[in-house]
């Protein structure tokens, strides 16, 4: 059976700060009891308070930034478990399991582009995506600046986690907003579509992709009608992170890689797939409506998800 | 001072200590052995196998409540064959006690896994559920039943020589009378309990947390129900009882002891962090060897009821 990573580990971490982000989002920084070798990026710890039975679950967050004994994660304030981390203050204990999952595949320059597309704190995991891609991942030939490009969209300006920091890296980063506030008019899709009309970028691309369930839709679906390299960073409800309490199933395509069985778990097997092994869609979906979203989970609902669901 | 003895026998079975884990929270094999190894173990109780592969439920099969989880996972597992063929050789490298937990819809479907399972010398006891409460697809578990759930046991006991673990069910009203019929049904021990039936809502979009509706609750909520019903088996048996329900921590496990059971199984907490299980066991070796026990069995069934002894704890 999937097996939680080897170098996975229970480990207490202090926090170090919490600094507002957005309108609604922290960066949380914390220090493991030990230094971690790198970190891939798009892999993920689960966090949890100590000092209370409440939440009793811990939730699953992508590693935004790693310097040097600090782990960075960002935050959207959804629910309880999201409130719960935002209030701790330097110093608190949190208990931090990981690294867990499987994170992006290698980013190798000398192909075609690798075309990003970031949905509210679904950005989390491209902030060490390109510094690991423009660094060379797994010994293979590091991606060059122009070879990465990071489309970046959320419902407004505000909800545009650290765009300055993500400017900052080097990488052409394109914008977009529901409402306009900031770059295209749009969501990320549309961006894209206009980016390959205005030949700013080739038509053959590779598309890695987090944020929201109805975002991840829409680029499951343009990836296999243009036959499009893709791979999604998903999210769901997780019990454990770990493996063992089957909570966090995503449908297989029974023609894929992974179709032997019509769940894949997705922290162990996760969080990053492949379109083409799994499908994000049931049959006789309504455009657009979620699954994996639970019906309870809106924002104070007990459980929420809470990395990626912002934006547009 | 001198440490405390954890060890314990139920049956034939020779345990090193108290804990095991829970069926359903631990895994499929050795998946979770850089968080608890097996040694750290008195027991591995499996996920429940069921004799055809389970797909299990559609999501959302997990909502988190107040101090507590629902759940509704629907047996999702591989089934026997899958369980012959991967994970008994895996576990057989184990050094610790193995438990297959079983489950199925009929009587035969039990009948024919103790019967394909007799044989494997990998798995030293079954863990009979009789509990799930999310699969029957309406139909009520058996161990609502005193009849239902002693013909089960019954028809397993016919089949295998192996010991045989009950597990119940606390959505009853009749939990004395149960232990009582799987006990004389051939049972060797019963774990206590399953979890609750519990539902959670949204009352702004009228939607239920669970796919299912309604699912099962665990948690730290739970302890008090849970230790009750088992403090009810052990009362009401004279064989070993395995409490479960609510443990985050040595002192929950052992008010469990106190209660008149001679082990816990660990479930829930294990989702809140997979190394708990080991540190709950070195820190009940701690407690009570801070307390001057000398055996973890002479404070099973010791509490001050009113009544002079337990019959549960007395048996061993």
């Amino acid at each position: 059976m999937p097996a939680p990573p080897p170098d996975a580990r229970s480990l207490t971490a202090e926090v170090v700060s919490v600094e507002p982000c957005g309108e609604d989002g922290v960066v949380l920084t914390v220090r493991p009891e030990v230094e971690l070798p790198t970190v891939r990026a798009s892999r993920f710890f689960m966090l949890r308070r100590t000092d209370r039975l409440s939440p009793l679950i811990p939730r699953p967050f992508s590693l935004y930034r790693q310097r040097g004994a600090e782990l960075e994660f960002l935050l959207k304030v959804m629910g309880r478990g999201t409130r719960a981390l935002a209030e701790s203050r330097p110093g608190d204990e949190l208990r931090l399991i990981g690294p867990l999952g499987n994170g992006w595949p290698a980013l190798e320059g000398g192909g075609a582009p690798w075309v990003m597309l970031g949905g509210g704190v679904g950005s989390a995991p491209f902030y060490l995506g390109i510094q690991q891609a423009l660094a060379g991942m797994d010994g293979k030939r590091p991606a060059r600046r122009e070879e990465l490009a990071y489309l970046y969209g959320a419902a407004r300006r505000g909800l545009l986690y650290d765009l300055e920091r993500f400017r900052a890296l080097g990488v052409p980063v394109h914008t977009a907003t529901d409402d306009g506030s900031e770059g295209f008019k749009g969501n990320v899709l549309g961006l894209l579509e206009t980016l390959w009309s205005a030949n700013k970028l080739p038509r053959e691309v590779r598309l890695l992709a987090c944020g929201p369930h109805p975002m991840l839709v829409a680029v499951e679906r343009l990836a296999r009608a243009k036959k499009l390299e893709c791979w999604l960073s998903l999210e769901t409800l997780m019990g454990c992170g770990v493996g063992i309490c089957n909570g966090c199933p995503v449908a297989t395509r029974p023609e894929g890689p992974m179709g032997a069985w019509p769940n894949a778990k997705c922290c162990v097997e996760g969080p990053v797939f492949a379109v083409g092994a799994v499908t994000l869609e049931q049959p006789g979906e309504q455009h657009g409506s979620p699954r994996h979203a639970p019906a309870a989970c809106v924002p104070e609902a007990p459980h929420e998800p809470e990395r990626g669901r912002a934006g547009n | 001072m001198a440490s405390c003895d954890l060890s314990l026998r139920i049956g034939p079975l020779e345990l090193r200590n108290p804990l095991l884990s829970a069926s359903g929270t631990y895994g499929h094999g050795l998946e979770m052995e850089f968080f608890t190894a097996p040694t750290e173990l008195g027991g591995w109780v499996s996920k429940t196998v069921t004799l055809r592969p389970r797909g299990g439920n559609a999501s959302p099969r997990i909502c988190e409540t107040e101090a507590g989880l629902l759940n509704s996972i629907g047996l999702e597992n591989r089934g026997l064959e899958h369980y012959l063929a991967h994970t008994l050789p895996v576990m057989a490298r184990a050094d610790t006690v193995v438990v297959t937990n079983i489950g199925g819809e009929s009587v035969e479907d039990f009948v024919e896994m103790a019967r394909r399972l007799d044989g494997e010398s990998a798995t030293d006891a079954f863990e009979v559920n009789l509990s799930c409460p999310n699969v029957q697809g309406g139909k009520l578990p058996f161990a609502t039943s005193p009849a239902l759930a002693a013909e089960v046991i019954r028809a397993v006991r016919a089949v295998t020589h192996k010991p045989l673990f009950a597990k119940l069910s606390p959505n009853t009203a009749q939990l004395g009378e149960i232990a009582r019929a799987v006990e004389g049904a051939g049972a060797d021990a019963i774990t206590a309990v399953n979890t609750l039936l519990g539902l959670a809502l949204d009352w702004r979009t009228r939607r239920p947390g669970l796919a299912t509706v309604q699912g099962g609750y665990s948690g730290p909520g739970i302890k008090p129900v849970a230790l009750r019903c088992a403090w009810e088996c052990a009362r009401s048996v004279a064989i070993p009882v395995i409490g479960c329900g609510g443990i985050q921590s040595a002192s929950d496990a052992l008010e469990y002891l106190v209660a008149g059971c001679a082990a816990v199984q660990i479930g829930t907490a294990s989702f809140s962090d997979p190394a708990v299980p080991g540190r709950i066991a070195r820190e009940m070796g701690a407690l009570l060897s801070a307390a001057g026990i000398a055996r973890v069995g002479d404070i099973v069934g010791t509490l001050h009821d009113g009544r002079e002894t337990l019959q549960g704890a007395r048996s061993r």
